[in-house]
């Protein structure tokens, strides 16, 4: 095998005073396969959008071809051979499938009637890739999958030598990623440099030469595939053992069950929960872990009343809270911290009074004004309850969405990455009113990333894997991460470990 | 067949056909602009300044084509107002149009004083006196002109340059979406820009044709809402260029059937009969949303106009 085609050197990107890649350092072969894995954040998007010229480097540099990098922008990328695959497609889906393939082609011709012998290499590719995709077809009318294929299309014909792929398998069924990966293998082998930035342990089992592990900026590791067991592939993406001081709440001394899903079914696009059964306790702390993408944002959503169920039902006290219809109005009487509180959880326009209050304001009651006491035991800054929501930070928005849906009393408590962008001060705050919440007799359901925090506080562990519930463990200090790791993973445990 | 019925028909074909041109005119080139994702009520303004220039031109050179010209000349500068509106300062799109149509109201209003009343040499007939023996086609070519198979060709030429060529198809991409498109390397503004006074173009010409070729007149605020009606009528066509030429033809149709019945001594209120033509189409926009369809053809970055 020749030099690399492009290597990181010490590369760094800083958005502000955060870093989001710090120094790394890597090399790009030409005929193989490389991983980029990590956790969401992680910053592997960002290390490849330094090379692909979407977030030049902040410091360090890159060479393309031992020379350093002269791209400026995506449009130089794509002249220097680069080619990047999204995880959302630059396409016109109401458009043929010919006319995207033309409109990204730079040697479109001036005639572009299908007579015109001219189009024939834009088209080329496709019915090489996808001989099935009829180019006359709507891209709105092809299968997500399908789309992907017409993208990856459109990078190969600017004649890219060097693919990037964002995520790419994070929106296909499982078969359509199986194809997919038979697709990125035979790329490789054809003398390309194929990146995969993913955060699916199947992507990298099923098709890397090289795996790459980042973990909050850095990279942490990189090895051949086959050549680290699984599971400590794992443990570098996930990060090990941090000492941190966590108060787990106390044990339930009575079950009584008071959150119940009885075999919940729900379907969105790529995903799909099947027959998903839990009983939370009062004073109970559930946890569910599972690789991202597994189905957490579904359930969540299902839990929350936000996504409509095909079957099944969502109990809290004895009456349902799921949600049967898109039309239907209902409010969940849930603390619900969704998955990016800024999107899911705030109005930005609104002041954080009124979005203390969004659920007085929406059922047209009066709202009382505990906004002060709320917003200093939540240590939002600054604590100003007539701040627009949209000027705070990304972990003070955070605390906010904690002050509102932890606040008060609940009856059962839905929590999703609840520490997301907060520091450690913050995390255990956190932490400490979510556990209360249990203790005051809520039954409480936490969604995380964080295995470490799950097997430090959780009663029990539910694994989420492709939208089935695998199993749910008594979290009585006999669980291993291996066990888990196998759990989340779908491999033996021997293989795990092996 | 006796002759008699063919004259009738012939009579009301031609003025069917006469009455749609400059709409049809106005139509396409809103249409065009739409496809890129802009609505221009400024349109009835272009159409205006048109009907004004091009019969100005049209007296002061007793050419009736350089006068056509003018009007296409004029809508096309005036379309450079509202584009420079909309694309350079970023204004909001439907005020710019109002905006356009407002100045084109007043400058006529004002100049068009002096043309009151003036007479200007007419398009030859497309008739010769071979033809005159051909039943029906005899009576049809006597009576028009050359701005009736222009506006046939030009609707033909649009649809297919939309659908044939790589700024057709730029254009199309751009009226889905302008991020997109820029991602795919196509400079959305520039494609807007050429739309833009391609439809200032194509209304100058309507108007002018209005003043020059069917009225042959000029009286102020002549074209009395066509402009909002060729807005209008983009959305009945699907914003597809060949439906324009069908659905053009249909309010023509009924435009000149009013003037029949309203001649022919029928006891109702020419105000009532007036708003005939507009109810038909309002139908026709109702039946045609009422059938289920998947999609409407609108260009999708219309929506963000509205937003």
């Amino acid at each position: 095998m020749s030099g690399p085609v492009v290597e990181f050197k010490a590369a760094t990107k800083r958005f502000g005073a955060t870093v989001a890649v710090d120094t790394a350092t890597l090399d790009i072969r030409s005929g193989e396969v490389l991983a980029v894995l990590g956790e969401n954040g992680a910053g592997k998007s960002t290390l490849m959008k330094m090379l692909y010229g979407i977030h030049p480097p902040s410091e360090g540099h890159i060479l393309i071809d031992g020379k350093p990098s002269a791209v400026q922008g995506p449009a130089d990328a794509m002249r220097n051979g680069i080619g990047m695959v999204f995880q959302h497609f630059s396409q016109f889906p109401a458009l043929s499938v010919r006319d995207n393939l033309l409109l990204a082609w730079p040697k479109t011709p001036f005639w572009t009637g299908r007579r015109n012998a001219g189009i024939a290499p834009a088209l080329a590719t496709l019915a090489e890739l996808a001989p099935h995709i009829d180019p006359d077809v709507r891209v709105a009318d092809l299968s997500v999958g399908e789309q992907q294929l017409v993208e990856l299309s459109k990078v190969l014909n600017i004649s890219a030598r060097i693919v990037i792929f964002d995520e790419p398998t994070s929106v296909l069924t499982p078969a359509e990623a199986h194809n997919l990966h038979g697709f990125i293998r035979r790329l490789a082998d054809d003398g390309m440099a194929v990146i995969l930035i993913t955060h699916k342990l199947a992507d990298v089992t099923a098709c890397a030469d090289r795996i790459a592990v980042m973990r909050r900026g850095a990279i942490v590791d990189v090895s051949a595939s086959g050549e680290k067991p699984i599971s400590s592939i794992v443990s570098l993406m996930m990060g090990k053992e941090i000492k941190r001081t966590l108060t787990a709440p106390k044990p339930i001394k009575q079950r009584v069950e008071q959150l119940f899903l009885n075999n919940v079914c729900a379907k969105a696009p790529g995903m799909e929960l099947r027959n998903i059964s839990l009983r939370i306790a009062k004073g109970e702390v559930l946890g569910i872990a599972g690789v991202a993408g597994n189905g957490q944002s579904l359930l969540a959503d299902v839990i929350a009343g936000l996504h409509p169920i095909t079957s099944g039902d969502v109990v809290l006290e004895g009456q349902s809270i799921a949600r049967r219809d898109v039309r239907q109005t209902l409010a969940t009487p849930l603390g619900y911290i969704p998955e990016q509180p800024r999107e899911n959880a705030v109005v930005e326009d609104m002041t954080l009074l009124r979005n203390l209050n969004l659920r007085a304001l929406a059922a047209g009651s009066r709202v009382d004004d505990e906004a002060l006491d709320l917003l200093s035991r939540f240590n939002v800054n600054p604590p100003e309850p007539g701040r627009l929501a949209g000027s705070l930070s990304g972990g003070n928005l955070q605390k906010l969405v904690s002050a509102r849906e932890l606040g008060t009393p609940r009856s059962g408590v839905l929590a999703c990455y609840p520490t997301m962008g907060l520091d450690l001060a913050a995390i255990e705050m956190v932490y400490q009113e979510l556990f209360a919440q249990a203790e005051a007799g809520a039954a409480v359901i936490w969604i995380s990333e964080d295995l470490d925090d799950l097997m430090l506080a959780a009663h029990r562990i539910a694994i989420l894997r492709e939208g089935e519930v695998v199993a749910v463990k008594d979290n009585d200090g006999t669980l291993s991460r291996d066990e888990i790791g196998a759990l989340m993973t779908g491999l033996r445990i021997d293989e795990v470990a092996a | 067949m006796d002759a008699e019925l063919f004259a009738i028909l012939a009579a009301w074909s031609v003025a069917t056909l006469r009455s749609a041109t400059p709409l049809i005119f106005a139509t396409l080139g809103e249409t065009l602009t739409q496809r890129v994702g802009v609505i221009n009520l400024g349109i009835e303004g272009e159409m205006l300044m048109g009907a004004c220039v091009g019969f100005a031109v049209g007296v002061a050179t007793n050419n009736p084509w350089l006068g056509l010209m003018a009007g296409a000349f004029a809508g096309a500068l005036l379309s450079l107002v509202y584009a420079f509106l909309v694309l350079v300062t970023h204004a909001n799109q439907i005020g710019s149009g109002l905006a356009v149509w407002m100045i084109a109201l007043g400058t006529t209003s004002y100049f068009g004083r002096a043309l009151v009343g003036q007479q200007v040499t007419p398009l030859p007939n497309l008739g010769s006196d071979w033809m005159d023996d051909i039943p029906f086609l005899g009576v049809l070519f006597d009576q028009m002109t050359m701005a009736v198979p222009l506006a046939i060709a030009a609707v033909l030429f649009a649809a297919w340059w939309l659908a044939n060529t790589r700024p057709g198809m730029q254009w199309r991409a751009v009226g889905e979406s302008a991020v997109v498109a820029a991602e795919n390397g196509i400079r959305p503004r520039l494609v807007r820009l050429h739309a833009i006074v391609v439809g200032g173009l194509l209304a100058g010409f309507g108007g002018a044709i209005l003043s020059v070729d069917y009225t042959q007149t000029w009286a102020q605020e002549m074209t009395k809402g066509r402009g909002l009606i060729a807005v209008g009528l983009v959305i009945v066509a699907r914003w597809k260029p060949i439906l324009v030429l069908p659905i053009c033809l249909v309010f023509g149709l009924a435009e000149v059937a009013t003037l029949r019945v309203q001649s022919a001594g029928f006891a109702v209120s020419p105000h009532l009969l007036a708003a005939v033509p507009y109810l038909v189409v309002l139908l026709i926009l109702i039946v045609s949303h009422i059938m289920p369809r998947r999609d409407t053809g609108m260009p999708a970055d219309l929506k963000s106009v509205f937003a």
